[in-house]
């Protein structure tokens, strides 16, 4: 078994009588684009400031590409790049300047990625990073955290706060520039809440609550997992026992439940109910983070 | 040259399917109906992922699929293309997996009360039409 890219145990962060990060457990396998999804305050930017060491742990353990990122803090910090939800440059430098001075910390600097990238992106070399628009310093974070082509991008809320255009080619680019290097050193953890944009990519996500993990799965099994069942009948609906049915609503002729599994023996309970119409739909990620909730007080 | 099928997949992430197989679906509607033709080159996945904002390895793990179905076949250094009709599976094999499919249409149907004459007629409407695309294509 691969070492994990990112392993946390237990890992707890108090701020006064705030536990911000409370015995948080994660294991990011290599090569995976890995979710991390909860609420503004959950505590994820504190779990990634744990990750790069930005912050000390008040208890648990970090590992990244299986170093402590405290005692080995350079050989760590060399292998990712990290893309903050507010970027600040030095305001008098040049897009140009930012970028050379960005690569002279770096072992590798892939030129061609950042001259694409300025060019997808139409940033002129020659402006000032202080008269850049927010979505502007982003691009410009983005192509310093993908020319020197690590093992491990982190972003955090990368696109929170940017216009749809720009939110999707920020996407696409850590799809195509990001991921076209060799898959298994290809590693993006994001934190974010706007999930949806991110759904096509994520393989396995974790969301947190209050500091601590309350739900990890791969997403498509996620997909299959949750399911959302409308049943729709000619009268009231019918009193029907469903095990296993969760946020249960009905409305006029109509019925609502979700289910975290055994979908089948529901839609079986109610098509013998001779529904009108009867749907199932898995829930999108998204979707699945808001009933998060409701989806784990109870398993089938 | 490529097709331009950009337009044709559309990923559903309601359906319950994962998206790897519902593209690895959607090639083989797109072959069946005439949309990309035998010989012709698929997207490559890195535009292809990044078009349908999906991972590149879900993109890389659908392709490696039909490449496993005898759909395409990977050329080295020039892409996938789309082969010929020709399936590596036997005949019993290949009847098989038709009458996979056509169970869950008979399920679809009984569950909308759509009877089994109408049923059919749907399904030979449906041949004619595959049948008129493919003609026309050519």
């Amino acid at each position: 078994m691969n070492t994990p890219i990112i392993e946390t145990k237990g890992l707890s962060r108090r701020f006064g009588k705030t536990d911000a990060v409370n015995g948080l457990s994660l294991s990011v396998p290599p090569g995976r684009c890995y979710g991390f999804f909860g609420r503004n305050g959950a505590g994820k930017t504190t779990t990634i400031k744990c990750l790069l060491n930005l912050l000390r742990p008040t208890a648990g353990t970090v590992r990244v590409f299986g170093l402590d990122p405290q005692r080995d803090e350079v050989s760590v910090k060399s292998r990712l790049c990290y893309v903050p939800d507010a970027v600040a440059f030095y305001p008098w430098m040049t897009v140009r300047d930012t970028l050379n001075y960005l690569a002279s910390f770096r072992p590798k600097w892939n030129g061609e990625v950042e001259a694409s990238l300025l060019q997808r992106f139409e940033l002129d070399p020659g402006k000032k990073t202080a008269d850049l628009s927010k979505g502007q310093k982003t691009q410009l974070a983005l192509i310093s955290a993908i020319a020197p082509e690590p093992e491990l991008l982190v972003l955090d809320e990368p696109t929170s706060g940017l216009d749809p255009i720009v939110r999707r080619e920020f996407i696409e680019t850590v799809i195509g520039a990001y991921q076209s290097g060799d898959p298994e050193k290809r590693t993006v953890f994001v934190s974010t809440h706007l999930i949806a944009e991110f759904e096509g990519l994520i393989d396995e996500f974790t969301i947190i609550e209050q500091g601590r993990g309350v739900l990890t799965m791969d997403a498509d099994a996620a997909r299959d997992r949750f399911k959302r069942i409308r049943a729709r009948f000619a009268q009231a609906p019918p009193e029907l026992k469903l095990p296993g049915a969760l946020d249960l609503r009905r409305k006029g002729r109509e019925m609502e439940m979700l289910c975290n599994g055994g979908s089948e023996e529901l839609l079986e309970i109610l098509r013998a109910a001779r529904p009108e119409d009867l749907r199932c739909e898995s829930l999108s990620l998204e979707e699945i983070f808001v009933a998060c909730k409701a989806l784990t007080q109870a398993a089938p | 040259m490529t097709v331009d099928i950009f337009m044709v997949f559309q990923i559903d992430f309601k359906s319950g399917k994962p998206a790897y197989l519902q593209l690895v679906e959607q090639v083989r509607y797109a072959a069946a109906s005439g949309a990309i033709k035998p010989g012709e080159a698929l997207p490559s996945i890195r535009p292809l992922a990044e078009e349908l904002r999906l991972n590149r390895n879900t993109v890389a793990k659908a392709y490696a699929e039909l490449e496993s179905l005898g759909v395409i076949e990977t050329v080295g250094g020039k892409g996938c293309f789309l082969k010929d009709n020709q399936s590596p599976f036997t005949r019993q094999v290949r009847h098989k997996l038709v009458i996979k499919d056509i169970d869950q249409a008979v399920v679809t149907a009984h569950q909308l009360q759509v009877d089994a004459a109408t049923f059919l007629a749907l399904v030979r409407e449906r041949l004619d039409l595959f049948a008129e695309r493919k003609t026309h294509e050519k």
